[in-house]
């Protein structure tokens, strides 16, 4: 009783080729869906391990991704992922029509549910939408196209051979007046028979759509002000949530009554249930449900009043106490004959600070949940509601709506329980929007993260190099138990910390990760901004220790290994494309540095210039990407301009401090963003590649904060060893935490 | 109450008359094309503008509102659904991520170019850089803007 239109309802079975087929309910003519192969789903399992990401797709028999084929001629895409501003849904299509000889106007995007469209167990995370789907899809569609040419060659009385399918139709490659369209086709067929061949896929010379940059599907809608946002959604009688929240990290409701909120104007009814830590109000208008809360009689209780230093110190660990990540050669007896130098590194506790904050509309009745919610993980926010409600999972329905930014915060879905929970003591439906202090205080954080190095230079080249790294949860958070402690240190934790240059001898990288009292988690690129910074940061000490030119002497320490190559060629690229080395205006320097993330390789310079303040201009950034196959180009360049600023404002402005037990920031006033003033020229070159796609959606967030404090010192002699850079660190120097030994 | 938005009159509940503009437009009548990102006028999702002039909807109580004609993202395009220039310049120049904010960034966009159909670089930075976007979509906002300037420019030449 799931759901009307559950995949399993539409007779899809396993075929030899792992492709999902059956005819749809009544009307939706033909439905082809793919699963994830094994193949696949290993290959992904390797990946998570090697770069962080995750498969992309479903189980054994729950379709990926699938289409309808209607016999009004719409082709229907049901997609697993969200679309929360990173095109997603466009690439897909893209990607789709393609494959199936589509006609772009009648591709029709939806946003699948838990019940009616995919599974997908991962979410919309990882940069992973393109990449996880790309082959998937193609492989749907493709099977699709060659079922619609079979059927068209019987209607027609002609061989398949003789027919193409374009334009949404199948015609004859002799003459196009001979010719069917895609919902003719599907009219009336009952049963289809199966593939007797695996379908060809095409060639890149074939494409039409894919790496061309279609405007995105979703963006006149949006600049209407129709689109609908998690904190949009509507119910005819629906009321409004409000919920306690605690009023310190960590405290624990002891107990809980009504107190005076039942008689505050509005309330419709006070669900307390202090085992789950769970109070809250349902009124008619939000600032009466927020009102009465305020009511509500809670006793809490502190165990700990936790500060910024206690989270500090839990970081400061013995070296020893990590977990070897990558251990080539014996750094530590090298480095005990002789080190060069020293020097650890920080980046702070940050927010996601999206423009949205969670909302959900959640509708409950006696057996059954309908919530709609700004998430990036549907699957992971129906096992949970149907959990705090004691329902079956099969009951519960979650719909993800468009997300007003997501940057990893809306892998979260509390909303979605609270309204749940209130909707079923209130019958009716209830919406439940977070306050901006709620999101910045109630929700997970970056997590802080801790780096110290060691290195031994000799002849002008890093003959050792010692990494001891420590940073709060990021993956642990979500995994289970078991697998957390099978894997020892924390996969998103460690992101950007692996070292890329094959051409060091001794190398290792500890890492420990750390239980903060302060929640943390995912964040756009885990631990990738942060680590990068540390990388590569202390990358341009090295290089100045041996006097050698920080470009070069990262070109000289690549391996040539295939990272090694595709790391050479975009540093050559972007040394190239801003003019590396050139007279710069007085007073300005350029800074470099790279990452690998996702399989995609991001190599950026920026150019800045310091205030006698200490405050930073960044007047240019140019980065050059390999990316394999760019579905669409404005699209991926659109990531990598947000990723450029979303880095930057961390840089600059971004950190999340505890003081008493309470988030210092609950608004933007004390967590400013970066604004339009401050954001610099964004030059971005993509290198043309026969690899398949990669994520654009994290990668390019890596190296900012390296590339603007290696200028910045290369101008001032000041090596910025914390972020965010504030102009009195700036001013002052804060490079105490460095030494030369 | 009663509240002039996009040329027609609105009645809406009393509960809302002293909560911000903000949620009587989204909760009490259900124009949620105006976002809510701060609540406290900084970040400009809410922007609206009150007589043409652009304002932020979650600092203005509803009750003072009552007396002045109100135009929200969802009246900037033309009745027969013919987008603003402002819109259609940011269709153009595909300027929206996420877009949570573009209802604010169209909206101080449009009451700019009312102000100064021919804003510099300089001045549409200095009209434009109290809008938030957190998606870091700053650089095409900028070009959409100088690209809508001149667009309007040439519509009433």
């Amino acid at each position: 009783m799931s759901s009307e239109v559950h995949p399993a309802q539409r007779r899809f079975r396993v075929t030899r080729r792992g492709v999902l087929l059956g005819v749809g309910a009544a009307g939706a003519g033909l439905v082809v869906g793919a699963v994830l192969g094994r193949n696949h789903i290993y290959g992904a399992i390797g990946r998570l391990l090697a770069e962080g990401t995750m498969p992309g797709g479903g189980g054994e028999t729950d379709p990926a991704v699938w289409f309808e084929v209607l016999p009004t001629d719409v082709v229907r895409l049901i997609v697993p992922k969200v679309e929360m501003g990173q095109g997603a849904h466009t690439a897909l299509a893209q990607i789709a029509a393609d494959e199936l000889g589509a006609a772009w106007a009648q591709i029709e995007v939806v946003q699948g549910d838990t019940a009616s469209g995919p599974a997908d167990g991962m979410g919309t995370v990882g940069s992973a939408s393109v990449s996880g789907l790309y082959t998937p899809l193609r492989t749907a569609a493709a099977t699709l196209r060659e079922m619609l040419v079979a059927r068209a060659a019987q209607r027609l009385g002609t061989d398949r051979a003789l027919l193409e399918a374009a334009d949404g139709e199948v015609r004859s490659r002799a003459d196009p007046g001979v010719s069917l369209r895609f919902g003719d086709i599907v009219a009336g067929v009952e049963e289809w028979p199966e593939l007797d061949e695996a379908p060809r896929l095409k060639s890149p010379d074939e494409f039409r759509f894919i790496g061309r940059s279609m405007p995105r599907i979703d963006v006149e809608t949006k600049l209407r002000g129709q689109a609908r946002y998690g904190y949009d959604l509507r119910a005819d009688g629906m009321a409004y949530g409000a919920v306690a929240r605690p009023p310190q990290v960590g405290a624990i409701m002891v107990a809980a009554a009504p107190g005076s909120a039942a008689e505050h104007p509005g309330v419709i009814d006070v669900v307390i249930d202090p085992e789950r830590q769970f109070a809250g109000v349902v009124a008619g208008t939000r600032q009466q449900a927020r009102e009465a809360v305020a009511k509500l009689d809670i006793e809490w209780r502190t165990d700990r009043v936790w500060q910024q230093r206690d989270i500090d110190a839990l970081l400061d660990v013995e070296d020893r106490a990590g977990i070897p990540i990558q251990k080539d050669g014996n750094a530590e007896r090298v480095l005990e004959e002789a080190t060069t130098l020293t020097a650890e590194y920080t980046a702070p506790l940050a927010a996601h600070a999206q423009l949205e904050p969670q909302a959900a509309l959640a509708d409950v009745t006696d057996e059954r949940a309908r919530v709609q919610v700004s998430t990036q993980m549907a699957s992971a926010a129906r096992g949970e509601i149907a959990s705090a409600l004691g329902f079956k999972a099969a009951n519960v329905v979650v719909t993800p709506a468009y997300l007003g930014g997501g940057f990893g915060r809306k892998t979260g879905f509390e909303p979605g329980v609270e309204a749940a929970l209130l909707s079923r003591a209130a019958k009716r439906p209830v919406h439940v929007g977070w306050t901006r202090a709620e999101d910045m205080r109630e929700g997970f954080f970056r997590p802080p993260i801790r780096s110290r190095f060691a290195a031994r230079i000799e002849n002008g080249r890093i003959a050792a190099l010692k990494h001891n790294h420590a940073s709060g949860e990021v993956l642990f958070s979500f995994f289970p138990a078991l697998l957390s402690y099978a894997l020892g240190a924390d996969p998103g934790a460690w992101r950007g910390a692996y070292n890329i240059y094959g051409r060091i001898e001794h190398r290792l990288l500890s890492t420990l990760t750390a239980k903060l009292p302060v929640p943390t988690g995912a964040w756009r690129g885990l631990g990738l901004f942060s680590n990068t910074f540390a990388c590569e940061s202390f990358m341009d000490e090295m290089a100045h220790a041996a006097g050698a030119d920080p470009l070069q002497f990262r070109l000289d320490h690549l391996g040539d290994d295939r990272t090694g190559r595709r790391m050479r060629a975009v540093l050559e690229a972007v040394a190239e494309r801003a003019d590396y080395g050139r007279t710069l205006p007085e007073g300005r320097a350029q800074g470099v540095a790279c990452c690998v993330d996702v399989g995609t390789v991001v190599a950026m310079i920026a150019e800045v210039s310091v205030e006698g303040d200490g405050t930073i201009h960044v007047h240019r950034v140019t980065q050059a990407v390999e990316a394999g196959l760019v579905v669409n180009p404005d699209g991926a360049l659109a990531q990598a301009q947000g990723s450029i600023v979303m880095g930057l404002s961390s840089t600059l402005l971004e950190q999340v401090t505890l003081e008493d037990g309470v988030i210092v920031a609950e608004n933007f006033d004390r967590y400013p963003l970066l604004t339009m003033d401050r954001t610099p020229d964004i030059d971005v070159v993509f290198l043309d590649s026969d690899e398949p796609p990669n994520g654009m959606g994290e990668p390019s967030i890596g190296p900012v904060a390296a590339a603007v404090g290696n200028a910045v010192f290369k101008l001032s002699g000041r090596r910025l060893r914390r972020v965010p850079f504030r102009p009195e660190d700036v001013a002052a120097g804060n490079h105490s935490l460095g030494g030369v030994g | 109450m009663q509240l002039r938005i996009n040329g027609r009159t609105y009645d809406v509940s009393d509960d809302y008359a002293q909560e911000p503009l903000l949620w009587a437009l989204r909760d009490g009548l259900g124009l949620t094309g105006t976002k809510y990102g701060c609540g406290a006028g900084i970040c400009g999702a809410c922007t609206v503008r009150l007589d043409g002039v652009a304002t932020r909807a979650c600092l203005v109580p509803t009750s003072a509102a009552a007396s002045v004609e109100i135009t929200t993202i969802e009246g900037l395009a033309s009745e027969d659904g013919t987008l603003h220039p402002v819109q259609q310049a940011f269709v153009e120049q595909q300027v929206p991520q996420c877009a949570w904010c573009m209802s604010g960034q169209v909206m101080a966009a449009a009451a700019l170019l009312d102000a100064n159909p021919e804003p510099s670089e300089q001045e549409i930075v200095a009209a434009m850089r109290n809008n938030y976007c957190r998606c870091g979509c700053y650089a095409r906002i900028k070009s959409a803007v100088a690209l809508a300037a001149e667009r309007k420019r040439g519509q009433s030449a």
